[in-house]
């Protein structure tokens, strides 16, 4: 297995795997949209709300506001030692309290940890009238994807077979409508030769074969390697999305292997 | 009523976008050219912005009971 990183920057990573079968990297892909943990405003506690939007709306907003999260510092409620009473351990509290007019932004709450903040300082939550007010505390904890969308740690998490492309040389008459015809203009003629510019980002869209009368051209894919694309929310890094779905996928692959060779001793077989 | 906080379809958050799109556009920029701008590259997340219509300024002299 080869890995080479194509792109990274804050929010989004895109590497290439060589030698991966389609099951497993789909496998990765599913673990990694719902499985791995972050923090989310999970339980609000209104005290004042005098704003037109009604308490359930404004509760499922705080929730969707993605929130920074550290995964060393942090263990599920139902996992942890306080038997989910709730504790510096498992949950964070965030108050927000704003009068109007004016409009409330994620980055008007005031967290009792430091580290623990709304990712976007600028979301708008609700706008204020003159002489509305609203009081809240609400609690953010940890949770999965498959839960409840808000706990999902990517936006975009996708992959594709690496794309090729075959061209015939001896066949090719360089009539130029396939480069013509391509949709992300990666096909160039130079020098009397059809050439591919930047192979991965074809779609294989099949225009190009379309295009060619001569059947010069003809792109298809590797069907072991891969291209990821993993786009995170802000809350965790990407890169950490990946690290963690690994982590994930071992303990699952850990946990079958226990079973099943206690599940063989208990047969006695 | 507001500017939904992420994207219905992929989940990116695109609230904090809507009013530097705004006021943007009523400054005379292109629309596309401000979409492009903010990092806005899928369809879905485009659809949010230029399609929402902010309702609130309308309910809002309306008040509940506190």
């Amino acid at each position: 297995m080869k890995i080479e990183v194509l792109q990274r920057n804050d929010l989004e990573l895109v590497f290439k795997v060589e030698g991966l079968k389609t099951g497993y990297a789909n496998a990765l892909r599913r673990i990694m949209i719902s499985e791995v943990p972050v923090l989310a405003i999970d339980e609000v506690i209104i005290h004042k709300n005098s704003s037109v939007m009604y308490d359930e709306i404004l509760a499922l907003r705080l929730g969707l506001i993605p929130i920074k999260t550290d995964l060393e510092r942090f263990v599920f409620q139902e996992e942890c030692d306080c038997k989910g009473r709730g504790c510096p351990l498992c949950q964070v509290s965030l108050t927000l309290n704003k009068r109007g007019p004016g409009v409330v932004y994620s980055g008007d709450f005031i967290s009792e940890d430091k580290e623990i903040v709304p990712v976007d300082d600028q979301i708008p939550i609700v706008k204020l009238g003159e002489g509305q007010e609203i009081e809240l505390e609400a609690l953010a904890r940890l949770g999965r994807g498959k839960e409840h969308a808000k706990w999902q740690a990517t936006n975009s998490c996708s992959y594709k077979n690496v794309p090729l492309i075959g061209i015939d040389r001896e066949s090719c008459d360089l009539c130029g409508d396939c480069v013509e015809r391509c949709p992300k203009k990666i096909l160039e003629i130079r020098d009397e030769k059809l050439i591919v510019k930047d192979v991965l980002k074809c779609t294989l869209c099949k225009e190009c074969s379309e295009a060619c009368e001569l059947d010069a051209i003809i792109p298809f894919h590797d069907k072991e390697s891969f291209i990821f694309k993993v786009e995170s929310t802000g809350s965790l890094e990407p890169e950490v999305i990946v690290i963690k779905a690994s982590e994930i996928l071992e303990e699952k692959a850990e946990e079958f292997l226990r079973e099943l060779k206690a599940a063989i001793e208990g047969t006695g077989v | 009523m507001m500017i939904p906080v992420r994207c219905f379809t992929c989940g990116k958050p695109i609230g904090s976008y809507y009013y530097k799109f705004v006021e943007r556009v009523k400054r005379g920029e292109d629309p596309e050219r401000v979409l492009d701008d903010l990092g806005l590259k899928r369809y879905c997340c485009r659809r949010m912005i230029i399609s929402h219509v902010d309702l609130i300024d309308e309910v809002i002299k309306f008040s509940r009971k506190g």
